[in-house]
């Protein structure tokens, strides 16, 4: 199988301070989940490989928020907010970036399927190739 | 009859209490389309004939400020979440609150109504705001204090 084309775009918070560049192909699976903390941020998730995801700017002015496993970070820029992405707990290995912060989504396709993060336990592994790196 | 609406921020540092003689049903559920908003997928409310009060545990408040910067955005400094907006008018604080950061009860399954304020003056937005926002109060609580 050929290499799927990937393109990086960029992203950020909303003052500017944390930028990253993620790795996209052009048609992208993404999840909306109903979980306690992800119902509160409205956060999209697009779940990268390490390989595919890289913070260009303000790493230093990230707040870390962890709760109940504390294996996910949940990481926000300290002076907006905005949680532009994080390390998921279904995903430890690689990063789910919240698509509602990329500078624009011209030329993706993004197919937003419902995540039931209430009952995690039984989907997570649903989800764990996302991050998988290629062979 | 007064009711309250509660909710809170996903740490808990942040608490919201909407008093209103409305039921959610009644209340309003907006979706402003700004930059920030959009961020957010904020969905907001308010009952200008009730009162807002948050308590929030000892420096647990972050503000943000942009744009015309007569809002203060109340964002949770240990968990990052949204939880109300305030902004003083005419010597009053008003606020809104974001239903979903703080995750009030009765507002799932609603569809909100999309809200585009581009234009707005930061004199309009004021006035605007005067009326639909409602009275609103933030306290510092010192726990078991």
């Amino acid at each position: 199988m050929s290499a799927e084309p990937f393109t990086w775009r960029s992203g950020g918070c909303h003052c500017g301070g944390v930028r990253f560049e993620v790795a996209l192909p052009q048609e992208v699976e993404a999840q909306s989940c109903n979980c306690s903390m992800c119902a509160k941020t409205g956060f999209i998730h697009i779940i990268v490989p390490e390989s595919r995801f890289r913070i260009t700017r303000g790493a230093e002015r990230l707040a870390e928020y962890t709760f109940n496993t504390r294996v996910a970070k949940h990481l926000f820029c300290s002076e907006c907010g905005i949680k532009g992405f994080y390390r998921p707990r279904s995903n430890p290995d690689g990063w789910s970036v919240n698509a509602r912060c990329l500078d624009s989504l011209e030329g993706v396709t993004l197919n937003v399927e419902a995540f039931d993060g209430q009952n995690w336990e039984r989907h997570a592994h649903e989800l764990s190739h996302l991050s998988r790196e290629p062979a | 009859m007064t009711r309250q609406l509660v909710g809170h921020c996903h740490c808990g540092a942040i608490n919201v209490v909407l008093e209103t003689a409305k039921t959610a049903a009644e209340l309003p559920l907006r979706a402003c389309q700004c930059s920030y908003c959009r961020t957010r997928g904020a969905l907001t409310t308010s009952d200008p004939a009730g009162h807002l009060h948050l308590q929030s545990a000892p420096g647990a408040v972050t503000r943000y400020r942009f744009g015309l910067q007569v809002t203060d955005f109340i964002l949770c400094a240990e968990c990052g979440t949204y939880v109300a907006a305030l902004s003083e008018i005419d010597g009053a604080l008003m606020g809104l609150v974001n239903a979903r950061g703080a995750q009030l009860g009765g507002f799932d399954e609603r569809e909100p109504d999309p809200m585009i304020y581009d234009d707005e003056s930061p004199d309009e937005r004021l006035a605007r705001r005067a009326h639909r926002w409602m009275p609103a109060t933030l306290v510092e609580v010192y726990p078991n204090a």
